[in-house]
């Protein structure tokens, strides 16, 4: 039952020093656990950011692979091409020495590049312009000639000439012709 | 829950101040359910709330965190209504500047709120937990005589009286009174020789005498009525009732040559008091024969006697420690 005019003030264990005390350590043990939740925040995020950036490592890594693998067989395309460039250039030179060996009382009516021989079908006023004016330098180029004659309607001689490089000789002949010979099988 | 622990671990200090005419008695218990209540009390030669005082008081109270400070409210705009109601306050008085407090929806005593504020302020330096009413102290005091019967109730105080109608715990009529002296009166008296005290006494009484004639004339009317009473009835029930009460008397048989002319002053208080139960037509009025006094000073057999033969009242007075009574309203409080 109530008596006193007033409420009685509320009696409490801890003095205000106390307080005062608990409220500074409590300040600093919350501001300690901010800040090793804090720390263990940001070494989580470092955690993950390794990780990710090893993944990319990885990556990467095949990446590089796949172009270094690239770039290879690119530089294989290039190699070739220029291979192929440098063949050409060859065979066109080839062609036109072919075309200089050719004297101007013969026509040529075919050429069939083979890969160790040259087939000429053409015509000639007689066997001595084609035998002293052509097979000679193919004699001197070719291992093995053959000619096959034929007459036409107007009196000339159709011939049709066969000539073939033989690659045992030339190895013998010349040793670094085995080595280009070995890179061309290669591509 | 952990206050209730706390509660239990420490022991509670209750401090009561009881403020009289010239000087302070701080009245200090220990309590703790261990141990059985240790009681100091201590005098101070001064009315006001000193640095000793408080030194006194702050040496038991430093003992433990559950420390009460209850002091009694002597402010002389208190009093006590036989209502609760707010409707029915209005018929006795202006209540708006007063604090109020029902006693079991029955009954209100009342105080100033400014004299609640001033004993807050007098008190600031320990602060104060309980300010209680001499109207709480004195139906507490004889809680087992108002709960059963009709009777003028009495708390005499050195400067006060508070003066109570009970009828079976309800209130009838409350008035907080008054009776103090000036201190200068007082040593004037104490400095004069023997026969100038008689002189003086004999002429405060004769005033005394001249100004309540009146108001004993006007209580004619209940004395026919005392003398249809068997009054060796009442000495009968008082005599069977209330052995306590006599042997309590017996202590406060010890007079001083100002406690005459004090008690006159309290019996002219009480008696006009009953004339204004009486009279005022505000107040349910029952015929009173029994007046029980609640002494906390130890008054004169000059008072039970005036009482007695003036206004034939069967007179029992109980001594009461206002210090114990105060904790013990404040451990009631509590619970």
């Amino acid at each position: 039952m109530k008596y006193s005019y007033i409420k009685p003030r509320k009696k409490s264990v801890i003095s205000a020093e106390l307080k005062l005390i608990f409220s500074f350590f409590s300040i600093t043990l919350i501001m300690l656990f901010l800040t090793y939740f804090f720390l263990f925040f940001k070494d989580y995020r470092f955690t993950q950011n390794i990780e990710d950036i090893k993944q990319k490592m990885i990556e990467l890594e095949a990446s590089v692979q796949k172009m270094n693998s690239q770039i290879t067989f690119i530089e294989k395309e290039v190699q070739l091409s220029e291979r192929i460039s440098t063949k050409n250039t060859v065979l066109k030179d080839s062609i036109a020495n072919l075309f200089d060996l050719v004297p101007q009382r013969i026509t040529l009516s075919q050429a069939t590049l083979l890969k160790n021989g040259l087939i000429l079908h053409g015509i000639t006023p007689n066997k001595d312009v084609y035998n002293f004016m052509l097979q000679a330098p193919l004699r001197s180029i070719f291992h093995r000639t053959y000619s096959s004659f034929y007459e036409s309607q107007n009196g000339w001689l159709k011939f049709v000439s066969t000539n073939y490089i033989d690659e045992e000789e030339l190895s013998l002949e010349s040793p670094r012709y085995e080595e280009e010979k070995e890179v061309d099988d290669e591509d | 829950m952990l206050g209730k622990l706390f509660e239990s671990i420490y022991s509670k200090v209750f401090v009561a101040i009881v403020i009289e005419r010239s000087k302070s008695v701080v009245y200090i218990q220990i309590s703790s359910k261990k141990h059985t209540p240790k009681n100091y009390h201590k005098s101070f030669e001064d009315t006001e709330f000193t640095t000793t005082m408080r030194e006194y008081i702050d040496s038991f109270i430093g003992e433990s965190p559950f420390s009460y400070i209850c002091v009694l409210d002597y402010s002389e705009e208190q009093g006590a209504i036989p209502t609760c109601s707010t409707k029915d306050m209005s018929a006795f008085g202006d209540f708006s500047a007063s604090k109020m407090m029902c006693h079991e929806n029955d009954w209100a005593y009342y105080t100033s709120v400014s004299g609640i504020e001033t004993i807050k302020k007098t008190y600031a330096g320990i602060g104060v937990d309980f300010i209680f009413s001499s109207f709480s102290i004195l139906s507490s005091f004889f809680k087992d005589k108002i709960e059963t019967q009709l009777g003028l109730f009495v708390l005499v105080e050195e400067n006060y009286i508070t003066v109570g109608v009970f009828d079976k715990m309800k209130l009838l009529f409350g008035e907080h009174l008054y009776v103090g002296h000036d201190n200068n009166q007082d040593e004037m008296m104490m400095d004069s020789s023997d026969s100038e005290i008689d002189l003086d006494l004999e002429s405060s009484i004769d005033l005394d005498d001249i100004d309540t004639m009146s108001d004993i004339d006007g209580l004619d009317d209940f004395g026919d009525i005392e003398d249809l009473d068997a009054i060796d009835e009442i000495d009968e029930f008082s005599q069977s009732q209330d052995d306590d009460f006599l042997d309590e008397e017996d202590d406060f048989l010890v007079q001083g040559p100002s406690s005459f002319n004090e008690d006159y002053q309290r019996f002219t208080a009480i008696q006009n008091s009953v004339n204004r139960f009486y009279k005022d037509s505000k107040y349910q009025s029952k015929f009173i024969e029994t007046v029980y006094i609640a002494d906390a000073i130890g008054v004169s057999a000059d008072l039970k006697t005036y009482l007695e033969e003036e206004m034939f009242f069967s007179v029992f007075v109980r001594h009461i420690d206002l210090g114990g009574e105060m904790i013990d309203l404040a451990k009631a409080e509590l619970k």
